[in-house]
């Protein structure tokens, strides 16, 4: 590689190829690990533009990243040559438009430092995962990220109403539009969304926005049993109620929140938290009102309700500690993003659970169940002694049956994290047909397949073995 | 490389999620911007040493040394890791590995033939009383200031007690990864200070005291000064003020309220920075960052010094010597268009 032709494009100073910068950046949050060739750093679309031509030209491989908080190995490089196109200083809010309803930005601006400056307005950008701390619009935009109020809001791709994507051969184009709806050709962006840097490097995103809700109002609820919680779950979405938030956490998940944190939630087999939002009070008053006569109907107890933002915060402490809760469960077992994200109908939310935890117990695993049960999302992590090749062996029995079983049920893969590496083997086997024409797509846009190879359909059939695991087996 | 320290922090390695929500505000990387300036890049450094996949490096070596210790990833942390505790073992190894620095060995050098940072000879003004107190060198070479904040505890009815000869606490080759100077020093300092229960006036000695020394107790002297001050009448000096809260105080010790109410009893209005208490930026000058790399150091603080600007007051008060220092630097340098004191100063003030 020419690292005079790139350091002319970027500076000196946005290039780094030292050994060590290299290992950081082939790490991200999944098991894997990788090693670029290259980091660049570029801070305009003309820069963007000017690296792809040359890596296109040298058949170099190229993988956008932004904040590398992607839980599958998205942005993991497969190839030591790979450049890293750290995507982070490109970070300007270019327009905010409160009477048109949308925004303008680079890709990598941070989710919660544009939601900050869209606040003043009283508009808001509503997909936010739970990382919307760190993750970028790119990197929102590439994994099709939702979050805990997805139930009412979407996903990223709802939200995408044009942008300006820089093609493997370094041509800047600009795709979609400023306004609600378009009926103008084949909609493009809408297939960018969720293609995880695999067909274009989005540059800039035109984002649609919403008002800010004035009132917020959130409950918990238990239950005795996960099936009394899970027909709960469809039973508020099929009547019509309108949650922004509804969210499961399983026996497991409580009691790894009360063990480590030293929290005392109820050890119930079910919680559901359901919070209901809106400009109107008695409208929010009348959601909450009605999800609670049918949690109570399916033989849940509401044990708390508010619209005060430190007690919603006090309610909700347990569901989102959790992720600490479970690094910590066990002294010496880590807490590994596997089998980490899926989708199923709202009428299999309590079975799947069930069975997640009878395959982590075959399996001599912990795993818990929880998640944006309204969307029909399901997260769990495995829990295991990473030091163990036998460890490694069993999760990798654990993902496929309970992906097999994700697939019997209904479901998919992965309802926000996407595919990647780690999922890809699962999703490829459940799949199959749907993969030709991903390939025909990916040749026409990045012939030379240079846009973060070796991801979804192009992944290896074992993700055990697909990359270094980032933890050291004994 | 062989890896004496960070051994006993495999476990803490793995669980980090490496999930990244430890960039939202680490001044490092606000400052330079590459992953080997995140926290969890620098965990990763650490852990690619670990297991050997990393081969020691100056780059590395300057990546690990690059932290001022701010804690402020630890709080935003998704699994409770302290990236500083990881970051003092990496620098333990790389010490070992033949990794050191001039400037290091230097600092260390005066620590070893004066007993302080400063390389002279330094002794605590003497004050015949009860209570031990220890100054730490930066109040020790302040010696007219020291006096003054000890009669601050004499005015609250306490007997405080100093002792001319104490040295370091060993804080600074500890944080730099010298693991046999620091027991040395550690070994001489109980020898020159033999006293369990004492007030201590430097924070940055208290916090490295109570997390390094398992039997001894320091109470951190504004945590004394609050406790008494509302007895003793104090007077109100109405001036406006903005604090600069320092990491070990604030995030490390977990006192936000005490020294803002401390300024209230004072008769002090205080105006808010952009960032301050827990989510306060940090002045650059911790976890060695002063001695490693100035510059980089007065960049954070240069940083710190425009939000107390923008403030519009015309003080701005804080507790840390060396958060002090470094500020004032930057005050100085801007023509010192804010005037940078340490709250024992108003205390004093409002107590003479
Ligand atoms: C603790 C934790 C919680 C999470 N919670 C959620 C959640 O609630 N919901 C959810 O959906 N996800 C969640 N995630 C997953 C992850 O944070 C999201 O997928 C996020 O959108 C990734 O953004 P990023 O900037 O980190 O992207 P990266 O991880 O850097 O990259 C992800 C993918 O996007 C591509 N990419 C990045 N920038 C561009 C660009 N400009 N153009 C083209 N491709 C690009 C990369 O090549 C890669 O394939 C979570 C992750 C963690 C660690
Ligand atoms: S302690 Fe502060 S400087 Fe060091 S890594 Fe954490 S946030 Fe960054
Ligand atoms: S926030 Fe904590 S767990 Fe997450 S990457 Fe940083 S150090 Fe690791």
């Amino acid at each position: 590689m020419d690292l005079s032709s790139l350091r002319g494009i970027v500076g000196e100073d946005n290039v780094r190829d030292n050994v060590a910068e290299l290992y950081v950046y082939g790490a991200d949050a999944s098991v894997h690990q990788g090693l670029p060739g290259l980091v660049v750093k570029p801070h305009s679309i003309e820069q963007v533009s000017q690296i792809m031509a040359y890596a296109n030209s040298q058949k170099i491989p190229v993988i956008a990243r932004g904040a590398g908080s992607g839980m599958s190995g998205h942005a993991v490089p497969m190839d030591t040559k790979s450049i890293i196109l750290d995507m982070k200083a490109m970070n300007r809010i270019l327009e905010i438009k409160p009477d048109d309803m949308y925004c303008r930005v680079e890709a990598g601006v941070v989710d919660d430092d544009l939601n900050r400056a869209l606040k003043p307005y009283g508009i808001t950008y509503p997909p936010s995962p739970a990382s919307s701390r760190i993750a970028t619009i790119g990197g929102e935009i590439a994994n099709n990220a939702s979050g805990l109020r997805s139930v009412k809001y979407g996903a990223t791709r709802e939200y995408v109403l044009g942008m300006r994507l820089v093609l493997a051969n370094g041509d800047i184009i600009k795709l979609g539009a400023k306004t609600r709806v378009e009926a103008a050709g084949y909609q493009i962006h809408r297939l960018i969304v969720g293609s995880e840097g695999t067909l274009g490097i989005v540059v800039e995103a035109t984002l649609k926005c919403v008002p800010i809700p004035k009132y917020r109002c959130l409950s918990v609820a238990t239950f005795d049993q996960l099936e009394k919680a899970g027909d709960t779950i469809g039973a508020i979405i099929a009547s019509g109620a309108e949650p922004s938030m509804l969210e499961l956490m399983d026996d497991i998940a409580i009691k790894a929140v009360n063990k480590t944190l030293n929290m005392d939630l109820p050890e119930v087999e079910a919680l559901i938290f359901f919070e209901a939002d809106g400009k109107v009070k008695e409208a929010v008053d009348h959601e909450i009102n009605s999800m609670r006569l049918i949690v109570e109907q399916h033989g849940g107890t509401v044990t708390a309700t508010s619209y005060d933002l430190k007690e919603r915060t006090k309610i909700f402490g347990g569901r989102k500690k959790l992720f600490a809760a479970l690094s910590r469960y066990k002294d010496g077992w880590a807490c590994t993003s596997l089998a980490d994200d899926m989708a199923v109908p709202y009428t299999q939310m309590a079975a799947t659970a069930r069975k997640i935890h009878q395959i982590a117990d075959k399996y001599g695993l912990i795993m818990t169940a929880y998640g944006h049960c309204g969307s029909g999302v399901m997260h769990t992590k495995i829990l295991m002694d990473p030091s163990k090749k036998e460890s490694w062996d069993a999760a990798k029995k654990a993902v496929d049956e309970i992906y097999d079983f994700v697939d019997e049920v209904g479901g998919i893969t992965s309802g926000e994290h996407g595919i990647a590496l780690s999922k890809a083997p699962s999703w490829k086997k459940t799949h199959g047909d749907m993969l030709p024409v991903m390939t025909k797509i990916k040749f026409a846009l990045d012939p030379n397949n240079i846009l973060n190879p070796g991801k979804l359909q192009d992944a290896p059939d074992d993700w055990l073995t697909a990359t270094k695991i980032r933890y050291q087996m004994l | 490389m062989e890896v004496k320290y960070l051994k006993d922090w495999e476990t803490e390695m793995n669980t980090c999620i490496r999930c990244a929500y430890c960039f939202e505000g680490c001044p490092m990387f606000k400052e330079k911007g590459w992953e080997s300036d995140t926290p969890r890049g620098k965990v990763v450094l650490a852990y690619g040493l670990f297991t050997g996949q990393l081969e020691p490096s100056d780059y590395i070596a300057e990546k690990i040394l690059e932290c001022t210790f701010c804690r402020d990833c630890i709080q935003r942390c998704s699994a409770n890791i302290s990236v500083p505790d990881i970051l003092t073992a990496a620098r333990a190894d790389l010490v070992e590995a033949g990794f050191k620095y001039d400037s290091h060995v230097n600092l260390l050098n005066k620590v070893e033939s004066s007993g302080n940072i400063f390389g002279k000879e330094l002794k605590a003004p003497p004050h015949p009383g009860k209570t031990p107190v220890l100054l730490g060198c930066r109040f020790l070479e302040r010696s007219d200031d020291a006096k003054r904040y000890v009669e601050i505890l004499t005015k609250l009815g306490m007997e405080p007690m100093t002792v001319e000869d104490e040295v370091c606490c060993g804080m600074p080759p500890g944080v730099l990864g010298y693991k046999d100077k620091t027991n040395k020093q550690k070994a001489l300092f109980r020898e020159r200070f033999p006293y369990n229960e004492f007030i201590c006036m430097c924070t940055t000695c208290v916090f490295f005291i109570r997390k390094s020394y398992t039997d001894l107790n320091p109470t951190y002297i504004i945590e004394e000064i609050y406790k008494r001050l509302p007895e003793a009448n104090p007077r109100q000096l109405g001036l406006t003020v903005t604090y600069h809260d320092p990491c070990n105080v604030g995030r490390g010790m977990d006192m936000v309220k005490e020294p803002r109410k401390i300024l209230k009893m004072i008769g002090c209005d205080y105006v808010e920075m952009e960032t301050f208490g827990k989510e306060a930026e940090c002045c650059g000058g911790g976890g060695g960052v002063l001695v490693t790399d100035r510059e980089l150091s007065e960049k954070l603080a240069r940083k710190r010094y425009r939000q107390a600007l923008d403030t519009g007051a015309k003080i701005l008060v804080t507790l840390c010597p060396t958060c002090e220092l470094n500020l004032a630097n930057m005050a100085k340098e801007d023509g010192n268009k804010i005037e940078v004191k340490n709250l024992l100063d108003l205390i004093w003030e409002a107590l003479r």
